[in-house]
């Protein structure tokens, strides 16, 4: 048995300072699981796949749960997933049940990340067999499919869409690779260009960039307004926390898991859908909801349980399929990159070892953000406090060691992490998108040689309508996307004028 | 008759031109996606850029220009001064290290609203303790390459 040599006091150690260090940046308003991820992405190249692995794992999970905290004593989402948590976590604090709130809302979550977890080990792999099975055709159909799904999810369809193509287009830049079956040219660039262009933009700065100082650039415009000290509410003294809170809560935590793990799984939807979906599924469902955004812990469990839920849920299209399912698992698809690993269909068979590692890590980050979080949420609701002066410094140094890095040490790869910092922050003000953005720069390349390849092949531009009965029912699926898009769209335009 | 409607779609691509097929047709989905929001969207985007365009320039809204404009140009003199230092001193780490202390405590600085001695020291002792830190972690121990 290979992988119990991997099981080391390193490895399990990794992940509870990964899961430690995630909850302290979830936990702070303002910084995400991804940006986590971001900054300690390059620790792991001292690492090998298995123990950087552990490391990003118990990051994005961490990250995640530590969301809840602000949102319950400060009112502010700590993670954008958290924002349903603040419906009933910030009324209950006020109530003098902070230290409760959060204890529902850990207990919660373990559910939702060990149910995603078990998710992914019974679903993935069958997913990836199917997968196998897709021509060149199916595969560049599955990548407009995912993009698609992600645009007609945004605020906008249009600025959606527009951000996607975007993002493939930016992915274009460098060289079509002869290894890719290209002909070795540069395009999309002048002349001058190619020394530093001639393999296009490296994927972690551009990562790093936009979700690492765009948010620093955007908070330094708004003057670092103090959220922690605004209405912050104390732990001492409450009511204390017990089980009996979960009774009667069996069908809301495992139906908010399930849609937890199932938004994860469609690319690029954040867990902010999860949360909200989640909760407003509990809210119809429930045989009372009428205390529900007042301080009903039952607010809090349907919350917690679908944002953590989502982990797992994401990590099945990128596992099985090479599609990450939200901006956290973008970056994890570069840290396998680094390691010389290709997610997809063929993952799992191929690294069986890595596969069960990656499912024991999820399971143990679960596990200890549940201990970390349970036994010592009152030093970690303190973290709130530290000042954004002392923070993002640092976080720009980091930055700035894991473009440089990346690549051996090219210092292009800093000014990429610098034009797209600022780029993020300008795609901000006009009203981009990011994530199907990055989610378009991540599949470009692999659009275009599936694209390109099947046209080779066949010909002919009706192949990708004609091929298989799946190219077929992914036709359907990318009109049914948009279709629901539209729907969206004009129901909130209906909505907000009869508001007006 | 079906193969003949269906040969209006046949494509054939020029290997030595292959590198430009896609990039053609996602450039050309490009502009007609910018049109269609330029033209759907006009109401909006106009506003947009002359706000923008004032906050900017100082001139409305409550954007913190000095923080703002600060931090970009403070991070462009830390990554052209590791640049140059890294000549200096090739493969050690050390061009990170000085520079990272200097921007740390620059950025710091220029994030602090009141100052006193005590947020000073805190703030002193911080950019030299944690550029430090991670210096001796990342390319020490880890052997990281750094700037």
């Amino acid at each position: 048995m290979d992988i119990l040599s991997h099981l080391t006091p390193l490895f399990f150690g990794l992940i509870a300072a990964g899961t430690l260090v995630g909850i302290i940046f979830g936990a702070i308003p303002g910084m995400t699981a991804t940006m986590a991820v971001a900054v300690c992405l390059p620790l792991t190249y001292a690492f090998g796949l298995e123990n950087g692995v552990a490391l990003l794992l118990g990051l994005y999970v961490g990250g995640i749960s530590g969301g809840m905290v602000p949102a319950v004593l400060l009112n502010i989402p700590g993670t954008p997933s958290s924002i349903t948590t603040t419906f009933d976590g910030y009324p209950m604090a006020q109530r003098g049940e902070g230290e409760r709130a959060l204890k529902t809302g850990i207990v919660a979550s373990i559910f939702g990340g060990l149910f995603s977890a078990a998710v992914l080990f019974f679903f993935a792999p069958i997913l990836a067999d199917f997968a196998i099975k897709f021509s060149n055709v199916e595969k560049f159909l599955i990548i407009l499919l995912a993009l698609t799904v992600i645009a007609s999810l945004c605020s906008n369809l249009l600025m959606g869409i527009f951000s996607g193509v975007l993002g493939v287009w930016l992915s274009l830049i460098g060289t079509y690779s002869i290894m890719d079956g290209g002909n070795g040219e540069t395009r999309l660039m002048f002349d001058w260009m190619e020394y530093y262009l001639i393999d296009g933009f490296s994927l972690l700065p551009v990562l790093i960039g936009i979700f690492g100082l765009t948010t620093v650039l955007l908070d330094a415009e708004k003057s670092f307004k103090d959220e922690a000290n605004q209405g912050r509410i104390s732990l001492k003294n409450g009511k204390k926390f017990s089980f009996s809170v979960f009774k009667g809560q069996f069908l809301n935590l495992v139906r908010s898991s399930s849609i937890g793990t199932f938004v994860g799984m469609l690319p690029g939807v954040g867990g902010s859908a999860a949360s909200v979906l989640a909760y407003s599924q509990e809210k119809n469902f429930s045989r009372d909801s009428s205390q529900m955004g007042k301080g009903a812990p039952q607010g809090i469990v349907s919350s917690e349980s679908s944002n953590n839920a989502l982990t797992g849920g994401a990590l099945v299209p990128l596992l099985s399929l090479g599609i990450p399912g939200d901006s956290t698992t973008a970056i994890l698809i570069g840290a396998f990159t680094l390691q010389g690993i290709q997610v997809g269909p063929l993952f799992i068979g191929n690294n069986m070892d890595t596969w069960y590692l990656i499912i024991i890590g999820l399971l143990v980050a679960n596990l200890l953000m549940f201990a970390i979080m349970y036994l010592a949420i009152k030093p970690i609701a303190k973290v709130i406090e530290v000042p954004k002066y002392i923070l993002y410094p640092l976080i720009i140094m980091m930055c700035v060691v894991g473009a440089y890095a990346i690549n051996y040490g090219i210092m292009f790869d800093v000014w990429t992490l610098l034009l797209f910092g600022v780029f993020g922050w300008i795609a901000h003000k006009i009203g981009l998108e990011t994530v199907p953005l990055i989610i378009g720069f991540i599949l470009g390349k692999s659009a275009e040689i599936y694209f390109v390849k099947s046209l080779e092949s066949y010909g002919n531009y009706s192949i990708f309508f004609t091929k298989s009965p799946i190219a077929m029912l992914l036709w359907a699926l990318i009109a049914m996307s948009l279709a629901f898009a539209i729907y969206i769209n004009i129901r909130n335009r209906r909505h907000a004028s009869m508001q007006s | 008759m079906e193969s003949h409607w269906l040969s209006l779609f046949d494509v054939s691509i020029d290997f030595g031109q292959s590198h430009l097929f896609f990039p053609r047709i996602v450039t050309w989905i490009l502009v007609i996606l910018l049109g269609v929001i330029l033209l759907t969207r006009y109401r909006h985007v106009a506003p947009g850029i002359k706000q923008a365009g004032r906050a900017l320039a100082g001139r409305g809204g409550e954007f913190d220009r000095k923080r703002f404009f600060g931090t970009i140009v403070l991070t462009t003199i830390y990554f052209y001064m590791m640049g140059v230092l890294s000549d200096v001193f090739p493969n050690t780490g050390y061009s990170f290290l000085i520079c990272s202390i200097v921007f740390v405590l620059a950025l710091s600085l220029l994030y602090i609203d009141h100052f006193s001695r005590r947020l000073l020291l805190i703030v002193v002792v911080n950019a030299l303790i944690a550029p430090t830190l991670a210096w001796y972690v990342l390319a020490q121990l880890f052997r990281i390459t750094l700037p």
